[in-house]
């Protein structure tokens, strides 16, 4: 195997890892889902010292397991830095000193889940395990949580492209954040989790789930993917999406007809995904067009699920039937990952194949 | 003071998460802290929380902890000797 030349320009996934209701490419089995789909969970103690593992909450074992995955994956002990992005928070630990608060008349409360309550719980738990005093960040901006830390890394080490940052994006459910949304009525909950969610235009499910990824500045023989651009856009008009789409691909090198795969963030939603769904029609009519979110459910930071997917699809140049909508038949070598969420956040992040000739 | 240290022994499992132990491998006179369980200072806490919790025991002066939180036998003896009537 011959080690890449290196771009200075370019940011590589080197190790990633991913804790989902749909565990790997290769196993096309979705987790069992009844009004929600939850994660298929690894053993913790695999990853996590058991002393530790005591005192963390579900979304940090997530979270910090995601983590120890992308590293040992990219055989980086120690990263220059850690930088996280959830749009929920710790909402278990949340709930539990809330309802504590009530309970105990706002005495005598428990100071785990107080300290672990805050959404940079991860992070610093990443960091505590590692011993790693370099940056630390975590990103809360809802459904753009993971988008600013994957962005925030990609732009520190493409600043020196020495270094070796850790990404990622968690988010969980928990019972009473799940009967809150409930009441809004904006998930299904008849357990539908294939393609045919899509057709029905009855909204996705309640999701979670966490993915890391190593990012670094210069290449390796074992690279995933590479990261070569990333777009925000807060409730943008047609005409404003469909601009800035080919203003960012072009930003890339590369025009609508260069993506071979198009993974996009549709809720199943007929109102939610209308703008969506047509771009993905018209910009990428001879792209290969699948989703992901009925993988993985909806939540803020499903983007890293499907960040994670498209880098494995690039790895293995094979996308999974179970994702495909329309299959074109390309051999991918750009992946572009064009999420919505609730028809107002609005995500482009692009990948590209290692193997592919600039 | 038995079914005391009984239930203290099984509390102190569930506050802190010790689900690799049973009530039977904490030893009565065993430390909680340093060599012995291997407690911490944010456990020292959660015990502290649990005597207010169960037993409405309140620990005025905290340069009693070390001596209180020795092992589950001075627990007991501690919120025998303070609980309210």
């Amino acid at each position: 195997m011959t080690t890449p030349r290196n771009d200075p320009s370019r940011v590589y996934i080197r190790g990633m890892g991913s804790i989902a209701p749909w565990r790997t490419t290769a196993d096309s089995a979705v987790a069992p889902a009844g009004a929600r789909l939850t994660c298929q969970e690894p053993v913790y103690e695999d990853w996590i010292d058991p002393r530790l593992l005591r005192r963390m909450s579900r979304i940090i074992r997530l979270g910090v397991t995601t983590g120890m995955m992308a590293l040992r994956e990219a055989q980086v002990s120690m990263p220059d830095g850690i930088v996280m992005g959830t749009g929920y928070g710790c909402l278990e630990d949340t709930g539990s000193f809330m309802t504590k608060m009530v309970t105990f008349r706002e005495e005598a409360l428990n100071p785990t889940p107080f300290i672990q309550s805050t959404h940079n719980t991860i992070g610093s738990q990443l960091a505590l395990l590692l011993g790693c005093q370099a940056y630390n960040q975590t990103f809360t901006q809802g459904a753009f949580s993971f988008e600013h830390a994957l962005l925030d890394a990609v732009l520190h080490v493409k600043e020196d492209p020495a270094r070796t940052f850790l990404a990622g994006g968690a988010d969980e459910i928990t019972d009473i954040s799940h009967a809150l949304w409930k009441r809004f009525g904006v998930f299904r909950e008849d357990g539908v989790r294939s393609l045919a969610m899509f057709k029905a235009g009855h909204g996705v499910l309640h999701g979670e789930g966490a993915a890391s990824f190593l990012l670094a500045g210069t290449p390796s023989a074992t690279d995933r993917a590479t990261i070569e651009g990333i777009e925000m856009l807060y409730k943008p008009s047609h005409i404003v999406l469909q601009h800035r789409v080919a203003q960012f691909l072009a930003a890339a090198g590369i025009t609508p007809a260069d993506v071979d795969v198009v993974l996009a963030g549709a809720s199943g939603t007929l109102h939610d995904d209308a703008l969506l769904l047509e771009l993905c029609r018209t910009l990428f009519s001879d792209s290969s067009r699948g989703f992901y979110k009925h993988l993985c459910g909806e939540y803020p930071v499903a983007t890293a699920f499907a960040c994670w997917l498209g880098a494995d699809i690039l790895r293995t140049g094979q996308v999974p039937a179970g994702v495909l909508q329309v299959d074109a038949g390309r051999t991918p070598r750009y992946v572009l990952v064009f999420n919505q969420y609730f028809g107002t956040h609005y995500s482009l992040i692009l990948l590209r194949s290692c193997h592919a000739t600039a | 003071m038995e079914q005391l240290m009984a239930d203290l022994k099984r509390q102190i499992i569930e506050a802190l998460n010790l689900k690799h132990l049973t009530p039977a491998e904490i030893g009565d006179d065993q430390p909680l802290f340093g060599e012995g369980l291997g407690l911490d200072s944010i456990d020292a806490l959660e015990l502290i929380v649990l005597l207010q919790q169960q037993y409405k025991v309140k620990i005025e002066n905290p340069q009693d902890g070390p001596k209180i939180f020795r092992s589950v036998r001075t627990i007991a003896e501690f919120i025998t000797a303070h609980k309210p009537a």
